[in-house]
Formats: structure tokens, sequence, C-alpha cells
């Protein structure tokens, strides 16, 4: 016992460095990102609320490219709103009203605004905190936009603060299709470059050209179909693979986001359940 | 005694929020991270117990990895930092019981020694931080290159705050 004593007391400082070498490789390689405590990311109390007051300050930097932005998408949707609206006016004539129907995905969802308060695009796993948690109905897996396109998914969310997975962060992998085609593949960061990430698994008779626009495919209850996300640059690999990777410019710029939107899906739990029922 | 701890606890909270607020987001070029709150560690005196320095160096990396999402890797980093503090500081310095202050400083080791000693103590902190972080994410040029650039800009980061801690040093004397 006493050996056991002196031995303890003499390698204690070797112990102790080994207790915290453990612990620092237990969350190191603890790679799944939806299991993380609240309290171990950023959006915990603490420092959420410290990236709050600091976002307080720092939250008018980009405001007058964000200002443009607006503008441009504003712009954009109006002369979409008038050319609706003349295609409505005369659709109107044609068809009698009550044997109208009209399509209307994004009527299954609503939109939570929610200010970033701390964003990161330099690690190999980049995450974003936003200062509106569970008190505000933010729930885990809500898509999450931008007003150029999609940013990512919420996955740890506390009282007033939660933690996004950046598309900037390989974990998440998003369904996208090529617009105006109903090929699908799935979209993941390579870790390079902030501005682009790979399409993936795209099967080899799809017809591209450099500059066709990526949209969410919609086949989850995660994202609206046809929420912009990228236009493509080029063909990655020309090697005899049976899918093409294209490289995709993202549209959505990560080193300025000021607000985003939580993507609130009114049928997520309908859809929850018939998945989870399918595959038991 | 009571004067040295609360200095060491407003020191860790000032390059905490330092390191989170306005550190972590110049990343120069890319490849250039200045990860100055590892002056904490290098500034611990060399009287205190190896066993003090690390857990007071893990909970410092532990806290920098809570409010920058990298889940442990600071905490390793800094963890085998505070190991390495007084091999490094002995090959420039080889008796440390002859220092008069107990914490290392420009005053008490001399400007050279002390700048050798501190960029030493970034690159190795560098390269520590970067080789853990290509477990996830493997790109020999942009390691190496990540290395270099954020020692360089850590040291001088480091000695930016160095400055201002004398300065405000000497007024009190």
């Amino acid at each position: 016992m006493r050996n056991l004593f002196n031995f303890l007391l003499r390698y204690r400082a070797w112990i102790v460095f080994m207790v915290y070498v453990v612990i620092s490789c237990a969350l190191l390689f603890d790679r799944n990102p939806y299991q993380h405590h609240v309290y171990m990311t950023s959006a915990s109390a603490v420092s959420g609320g410290v990236y709050d007051v600091a976002n307080s300050v720092t939250g008018y930097f980009h405001l007058r490219s964000i200002n443009d932005d607006l503008q441009r998408r504003n712009a954009q949707l109006e002369s979409e709103v008038i050319a609706l609206r003349s295609k409505v006016d005369a659709l109107e004539l044609d068809i009698s009203a009550d044997s109208m129907t009209v399509a209307e995905p994004l009527k299954e969802f609503d939109f939570i605004l929610a200010p970033v308060i701390n964003n990161s695009i330099t690690h190999p796993y980049n995450f974003i905190t936003i200062s509106r948690g569970e008190a505000d109905g933010v729930i885990p897996e809500m898509g999450v936009v931008d007003q150029n396109g999609v940013v990512g998914v919420v996955n740890v969310t506390g009282k007033n603060y939660s933690r996004i997975i950046s598309l900037l962060n390989p974990d998440f992998r998003l369904s996208c299709k090529l617009k105006g085609s109903d090929v699908f593949g799935s979209l993941v960061w390579d870790g390079r470059n902030p501005r682009e990430a790979l399409l993936e698994e795209l099967p080899k008779h799809t017809v591209f050209a450099p500059g066709d626009t990526i949209i969410t495919s919609g086949y989850s209850a995660v994202f609206p179909e046809g929420i912009p996300v990228g236009t493509v640059r080029c063909n990655e690999r020309n090697s005899d693979d049976n899918f093409f990777t294209l490289r995709v410019e993202l549209l959505t710029d990560f080193s300025k986001l000021s607000t985003v939107r939580l993507v609130v899906s009114k049928n997520r739990d309908q859809i929850k359940a018939i998945e989870t029922s399918a595959t038991k | 005694m009571a004067k040295t701890v609360l200095q060491f606890t407003l020191l860790f909270i000032a390059l905490v929020l330092a390191q989170v607020l306005v550190f972590n987001r110049l990343y120069l070029f890319e490849t250039a991270l200045p990860l100055a709150f590892i002056y904490f560690i290098l500034r611990l005196p060399v009287t205190m117990s190896t066993i003090w320095v690390m857990t007071l160096s893990f909970v410092m990396g532990l806290t920098i990895d809570i409010f920058s999402d990298t889940a442990g890797m600071n905490a390793l980093a800094c963890t085998v930092l505070a190991v390495m503090r007084l091999p490094v500081l002995r090959l420039y310095f080889p008796r440390e019981e002859d220092l008069t202050i107990p914490e290392p400083s420009m005053r008490s080791l001399g400007a050279g020694v002390y700048m050798k000693y501190a960029m030493s103590m970034s690159l190795l902190y560098c390269m520590l931080y970067f080789a853990i972080e290509a477990f996830s994410l493997f790109n020999p040029l942009t390691l190496v290159l990540r290395i270099f650039g954020s020692s360089v800009l850590t040291f001088i980061v480091i000695m930016c705050i160095d400055s201002l801690m004398n300065q405000r040093s000497e007024k009190r004397l």
C-alpha cells in the first residue's frame, strides 16, 4: 500500500499530465458534433454573452456591403414580383378562380431572424454562434440561410444562444441539384477555400456548364427546395469515376455574415415521423 | 502572493478576451494566426510546481477551445507546452534558480534570452497546434506555411503585449 502511495506521489506530475492529455483527446476525437454538450461550445451562456456584447460593436462593420447585397436581392425580387404579377393577371383571365391551384412550397416554411455573434472560416471544422436559442423556438437541425444562400444547420441549442454547423464544415453534407434539372448530388466543403465547395456524386450523364446555378434539392425537411447555394466553376476530376465532382463557388460570403434566417419547417414533425417509421 | 494571483487572474481574462475577440479574427492571408494567449503560460513563475502550471495551462486552453469551438485542440497543445516550458527555458538560461524575480520577463532574463525563449515557445506551440489540426485535415505545404507564419506573428504579438505590460509596471514604480 505504501509502495502504491510512493509511486503515486513520485509520478504525480506525470499522472496529472496523462489525465489532461486523455481529457483533451476525448474532446478532440469526439467527432459527432450533434452530441457536444452546450457548455463545451460557444453557445454556452458565458461565451455567448461575451460574443453578444462584442457583436454589439463589430456588428456594424460590414453593413455597407450587406446593404448592397440586400439592395441587389431586393431589386431581383421586385422584378420577379412584377413578372409574376403580370403572369398571374394573364392566367386569371384564362382560368376561372375556383379551379386554380397554386403550388407554393414555401408556404410550409417560416423564418426566424437571428444575429450572428461569432463565426469562423479558418478552422478545418467551422461553426457559427447566433444569439437566438430555445427560448426563441430554435431547435437542432433547423436549416440556416442568409440573403445570398445557404449558411448551415443548427446543431447545439442553449437557452439564449445556439451553434450552427457552417457549410464550411466537412461534417455537413447538403443535398443539392442543378437548377433546371432534377439530377442531385451532395455538397461538401473540402477545407481549402472558404469561397468554394465540392458537389459530389453527380451522375455521369449530367449536362452542365460553368456558371450554372446550384440550388437545394428539398429532399429533406431542413431546407425548402430551390434555395440558391452556388455556381459551377469547373469539373474537379476527369478520371474514370462513375460520378462527376464539381467545384462550386459559394454564393454566401461567410466572412461577412451578420443576420441569418432559420428555416422553420411546419411539416417537419410529420416528415420525421414518416422517415423514422419507414426505417423501423 | 495575493497580488500575484490577482495579476495573473486579470492577465488570464484579458488574454482570453483578446484572443477570442481580436486575434482569432486576424488570420492573415489564411496562414498566420496569432496564438498570443500562450503569453500567460510564458509568464507563470518558474518556482511554480509543474502540476499547477499544467492545470492552469489546461484551463487556459480549454477556455479558448470553448470560445472558438475547437474541442480539445488548444487544451492538448497547452498541456504539452506547459511540460516543455522549463526544458525550453533551460536551453538559454541553464539555472533558473538564479532568477531574482521568479517570473520570466525581459527584466529578469535579459532581452536576448527572453526573446529567444518567447520565439521558441511560439514556434513550439504553433507546431503542436497545427500538427493537432492536421489530424483532421492534412496538407503538407499549408501546414508548414501556417506553422512558420503563425509562430512569427505570435512572437510579434507577444512582444507587443510584453511592451504594454512593461510600460504599466514602470509607471507603477
